[in-house]
């Protein structure tokens, strides 16, 4: 148990994708401008890092290594990404139609999503068991998730603050994204310390 | 879905969401309107790279947006308007869709693992609680449609030039 909980604080927190291995920085500077989009986009995320992750494992574990095919897990992968957002968009549209209606929009932009594929990666990498490795994928969307929401919420206070006409927009989001990314770096200490 | 209202004076208002959509029928007393796409997808200077174009700006997929709403304001074909959705409403929808089906797979997941060790287990017990979160999301979104909260409200026409980005 403490082992699983130590794994997803590690995830989210102190290896986060986006902070700390730079993983989906396109949605991050993107979609962040709202907080109720990044909320919308952040929990979509999750759902398919987790189910594509649990496909991602299931493939390598009973498919890619039994029979040594290793070099096709980057295509496979994006195959089983790609399958997940069209299985969840069908999944929501099925499930209720209004829902897919207002979330649909998020759906399409997590298929080019880097920090998608890089978690399943990642997860190989790590050689965990079923229940391990969709925890750390559920942790890391969760860490995702959790930045995303911080830095709309930064970025809207931004878009309040008087600030020097060569700063504007993008510039200081990214001098604000520099920032959060070292009071994240706090967290690595916990690492070293535990 | 783009901007909010810029209500300064009001605070008590519950804040919209809004969006620019534009009348594709118009049928009795209903109008059926399909969303416009925000200048900020494929219409940017990185949309060949970004992936956004291709994917998500296509007719078809437009269409499948395609939404009902009541006629009170006379709108006819081609017409574009301004629509909102409560801020909060947003949240509720992604909480339906996605929170509880994955509470119900990691809660499943966890009990099976507990119980029998196994990953084929947890496996199987991790899809049949997914399975089971989303039919319980089907009945949550079936309550939020009976309230009325996952509809879009008509707020104003759209003047000439305006998108949910300006």
């Amino acid at each position: 148990m403490k082992e699983y909980v130590l794994l997803m604080i590690s995830a989210a927190l102190v290896n986060n994708v986006i902070l700390a291995r730079f993983l989906g920085l396109c949605s991050f500077m993107g979609v962040t401008t709202r907080i109720d989009t990044a909320v919308g986009m952040g929990m979509a995320t999750t759902f398919v890092i987790t189910v594509s992750s649990m496909a991602d494992w299931t493939v390598e574990t009973y498919l890619l290594q039994p029979y040594g095919l290793g070099y096709l897990r980057t295509v496979t992968f994006i195959l089983i990404i790609a399958a997940t957002v069209q299985f969840t968009e069908m999944i929501v549209k099925k499930v209720s139609p209004p829902l897919f209606q207002m979330l649909g929009i998020y759906l399409p932009l997590i298929t080019t999503n880097c920090a998608v594929l890089g978690v399943a990666l990642l997860l190989v990498e790590g050689k965990m068991n079923f229940i391990g490795a969709t925890l750390f994928a559920f942790a890391s969307s969760i860490g995702y998730s959790l930045v995303m929401v911080i830095f709309a919420g930064l970025r809207e206070r931004l878009a309040l603050a008087e600030i020097p006409r060569l700063f504007a927009g993008p510039p200081i989001g990214f001098i604000v994204a520099s920032l959060l990314a070292l009071a994240f770096m706090g967290f690595s200490g916990m690492s070293a310390t535990s | 879905m783009g901007e909010a209202v810029n209500n300064t004076t009001d605070f008590s208002a519950p804040t919209m969401v809004e969006g620019t959509a534009y009348v594709v029928a118009v049928e009795g007393n209903m109008v059926w309107l399909v969303p416009e796409v925000g200048s900020s997808c494929g219409g940017c200077a990185s949309a060949s790279a970004c992936g956004s174009k291709g994917i998500g700006t296509l007719a078809g997929r437009l269409e499948a947006r395609r939404f009902q709403l009541v006629n009170d304001a006379g709108l006819r074909v081609g017409e574009r308007v301004v629509v909102g959705i409560r801020e909060n409403a947003l949240l509720k929808a992604s909480i339906t869709a996605y929170v509880i089906p994955l509470t119900t797979l990691l809660s499943a997941g966890a009990l099976a693992q507990w119980a029998a060790g196994n990953d084929t287990v947890t496996m199987v017990a991790m899809f049949a609680g997914l399975a089971l979160g989303l039919g319980l999301a089907r009945l949550g979104a079936g309550r939020l449609l009976v309230r009325g909260e996952l509809a879009p409200r008509f707020i104003r026409r759209a003047s000439a030039g305006e998108t949910c980005n300006s």
